[in-house]
């Protein structure tokens, strides 16, 4: 374990996907998010944005990878190592403690009722039942629909509870894969506005997915993109898309 | 930074599991329903194989007849000869027999009419009597057998003759107890239990009829499928007496005069002989044949019927073999397909920080109530199914006796191979989910 203050650090990323006729790459020099921190993640649909964001949520093996630590309790955590160790239980605890992730759409479980949703990777972790799950659907506006079942929430509301429990069990960072793809733009605004505000108040650091360019503009966040190259090569197309930050 | 509790997922998948069965009760019911749907015929046809053989086996093994082994024409043995066999490990029972000629008595109720009965030597542990003897109230220890052990009406026997002084036609012999066959009885004007009869057997000499009367106490009668011809089950005594009396001479049991009977030991024609199982007769046949005793017995059917039951038994270990392979292949793949439904939640699951092995046991947990429930829903509809058969075929069954029956062996069996195939099945399934990487699992949709 070293400690490198940063709360994430990527050097040397690389991770590929093969389609028939295609390849994509993708590659990340150097990438640093410090605790707390919040980033957008833009580019357009296809350039790699959910593969980084699988990555950094520890949920997808790179390819290969000079350095990846990941700040945890005892020093930095060496993700590259865990990979190359196939130590999938150790990555699953760090996902456990560290890790909110808001998926495109919902990835609630539909068996549950929406408290049990917010509260499961509380659970998961023993931690006591204070509150926690109420505060947050409060602040979410999903108050009343505790003890509804998934299936019966609008999209956007579901999406509020995806928030809410990313953020239920105290992570260090949340990621968030185009979490307004689905709804509508004014929805999109107030879930966006509440998933910065949240995480601000829980001091999580923030990775946030997005192809609407505009919408991440008027955030004002720093800013992650893609830099993409497209080859014809004798084997087909190669995309190569590298990560880094907007300066 | 603060300290995280470990997670403890695999006791939080138990109940996520059952949650998301209940919640999607129509797939599980289907499942259970599918489950139940092959398992039941399965556990019928397995039930009515088992009870029919059983019983099968029970009526040629518990048929004294199956058992038998009857000398054909008269033979010399002696008293030797019968140690001697009693002592061979497959035989169940030896008496001997005397000529037939001088085994038959006239049985005679008070105004009804007389019967002419074979006498048939009897003694203790007699398998046609066994089952058919009254029981004497007193007890006997847990390995002795109280139709011996205790005294009373519970054998033919003879006992120390009445002789009371003051009948003036006094019983020429002792007391004699017996016990008839239905037919005896029912010819006899209905002889019952308990009633006292006139036994009478004649001889002639030098012209002249001399009969004997003596009194027997029956004790029992047997029902009609223990013994189909006109008999009377008498001790050998009372047949060694017999033979002496018809052949003239004296006979104090009987309170016969005649010439005193020349010393020697007595030679017997034949013999009463039981095996202990079905599979001891083709042996002791042998053992006989090979001492020139020429026997006759039920061997041959025995074998017959046992060789349609080894070919009825194949039949159906080919037709359960295919339904059975059926059952366990559409259960490993209905739960293989309730698993590729679940990669999505399965992939969110270890997305949260639950570990591959508890994305393992979720639908394994899930498997295993599906298999307890059809399971036991099976088993509820065979103990209802078997119900009916064994009613219907109540009237052409004896008593203890079923049609279709299972033992608590072959439910545990029947239930352990589910459980263990649906576990194993979802296990594989569940463990090829857990090996990709979560991502994977959850960009698919």
């Amino acid at each position: 374990m070293e400690d490198t203050g940063s709360l994430l650090s990527l050097r040397g990323i690389t991770k590929q996907r093969l389609a028939p006729g295609a390849r994509f790459e993708l590659h990340i020099d150097e990438l640093d998010i410090a605790a707390g921190e919040r980033v957008a993640l833009v580019g357009e649909s296809g350039s790699g944005k959910s593969t980084l964001l699988d990555l950094v949520a520890l949920a997808s093996r790179p390819d290969s990878a000079d350095t990846f630590t990941f700040q945890a309790d005892t020093g930095a955590a060496d993700v590259a190592g865990l990979w190359r160790d196939d130590a999938s239980d150790a990555l699953a605890v760090l996902r456990a403690q560290r890790v909110g992730y808001v998926p495109q759409t919902g990835g609630l479980f539909a068996f549950l009722s929406v408290f049990d949703n917010i509260d499961l990777p509380r659970r998961l972790l023993s931690l006591p039942n204070d509150g926690t799950v109420e505060r947050l659907a409060e602040r979410l506006g999903v108050a009343d629909q505790l003890r509804k079942k998934p299936a019966t929430l609008s999209v956007g509301q579901r999406q509020r509870v995806a928030i809410a429990r990313a953020l239920a069990h105290g992570p260090s960072i949340v990621l968030a894969d185009e979490p307004t793809a689905s709804v509508d733009p004014a929805t999109a605004d107030i879930v966006t506005d509440l998933l910065l505000e949240q995480t601000k108040e829980h001091g999580a650091a923030l990775l946030l997915a997005s192809h609407d360019w505009a919408r991440v503009e008027r955030l004002g966040l720093p800013r992650i993109a893609p830099d993409i190259a497209r080859e014809r090569t004798s084997e087909g197309v190669v995309v190569r898309s590298t990560f880094a930050r907007l300066s | 930074m603060n300290r995280k509790p470990v997670p403890r997922d695999l006791g939080r998948i138990v109940a996520l599991a059952l949650a998301d069965a209940r919640h999607e009760w129509r797939a599980t019911l289907c499942l259970v329903l599918a489950l139940a749907a092959v398992l039941a015929p399965l556990l019928v046809l397995f039930g009515l194989r088992f009870g029919v053989v059983q019983t099968l086996t029970e009526r040629l093994a518990g048929d004294p007849r199956n058992l038998e082994i009857v000398p054909i024409g008269a033979g010399r043995f002696d008293k030797a000869w019968f140690d001697a066999v009693k002592q061979w490990p497959e035989v169940a029972f030896v008496i001997p027999r005397t000529r037939a000629i001088a085994a038959s008595m006239d049985l005679l109720k008070p105004g009804g009419p007389i019967v002419n009965v074979e006498m048939i030597p009897t003694a203790p542990g007699d398998p046609v009597l066994k089952d058919h003897l009254p029981y004497p109230s007193c007890t006997a220890g847990p390995d002795e057998d109280p139709r011996i052990v205790c005294a009373g009406e519970v054998h033919p026997r003879m006992q120390a003759g009445r002789s009371d002084p003051t009948d003036l036609a006094p019983a020429r012999a002792r007391d004699i107890s017996v016990v008839l066959s239905a037919s005896a009885a029912r010819k006899a004007g209905g002889v019952a239990a308990r009633d006292v009869i006139a036994g009478v057997v004649g001889r002639s000499v030098d012209g002249r009829q001399d009969n004997v009367r003596i009194t027997v106490r029956v004790i029992a009668v047997l029902p009609e499928a223990a013994y189909i011809r006109d008999a009377v089950f008498v001790p050998l005594e009372l047949l060694d007496a017999t033979e002496s009396f018809r052949d003239g001479f004296a006979e104090p049991a009987l309170g016969a005069e005649g010439n005193t009977r020349p010393e020697g030991e007595r030679l017997y024609a034949g013999f009463r002989l039981y095996g202990r199982t079905i599979y001891d007769i083709p042996r002791l046949r042998d053992r006989l044949l090979a001492e020139k005793t020429e026997v006759s017995t039920r061997a041959a059917e025995v074998e017959q019927l046992m060789s349609l039951d080894r070919n009825l038994g194949l039949l159906f270990w080919l037709i359960a073999g295919i339904g059975t392979a059926g059952f366990l292949l559409s259960l490993g793949v209905s739960l293989w397909g309730a698993v590729e439904r679940k990669r999505r939640d399965l992939a969110i699951l270890r997305l949260l920080g639950f570990r591959s092995r508890a994305t393992v046991a979720f639908p394994v947990v899930q498997a295993a109530a599906v298999a307890v429930l059809g399971a036991a829903l099976a088993m509820g509809v065979f103990a209802i199914v078997a119900g009916v058969i064994n009613s219907h075929f109540a009237g052409s069954l004896g008593v203890g006796e079923t049609a279709c029956r299972l033992l608590p062996v072959h439910v545990a069996i029947a239930i352990g191979t589910t459980l263990i195939c649906a576990l194993a099945a979802s296990a594989l399934a569940g463990g090829r989910v857990a090996r990709i990487d979560p991502s994977e699992g959850l960009r698919e949709v």
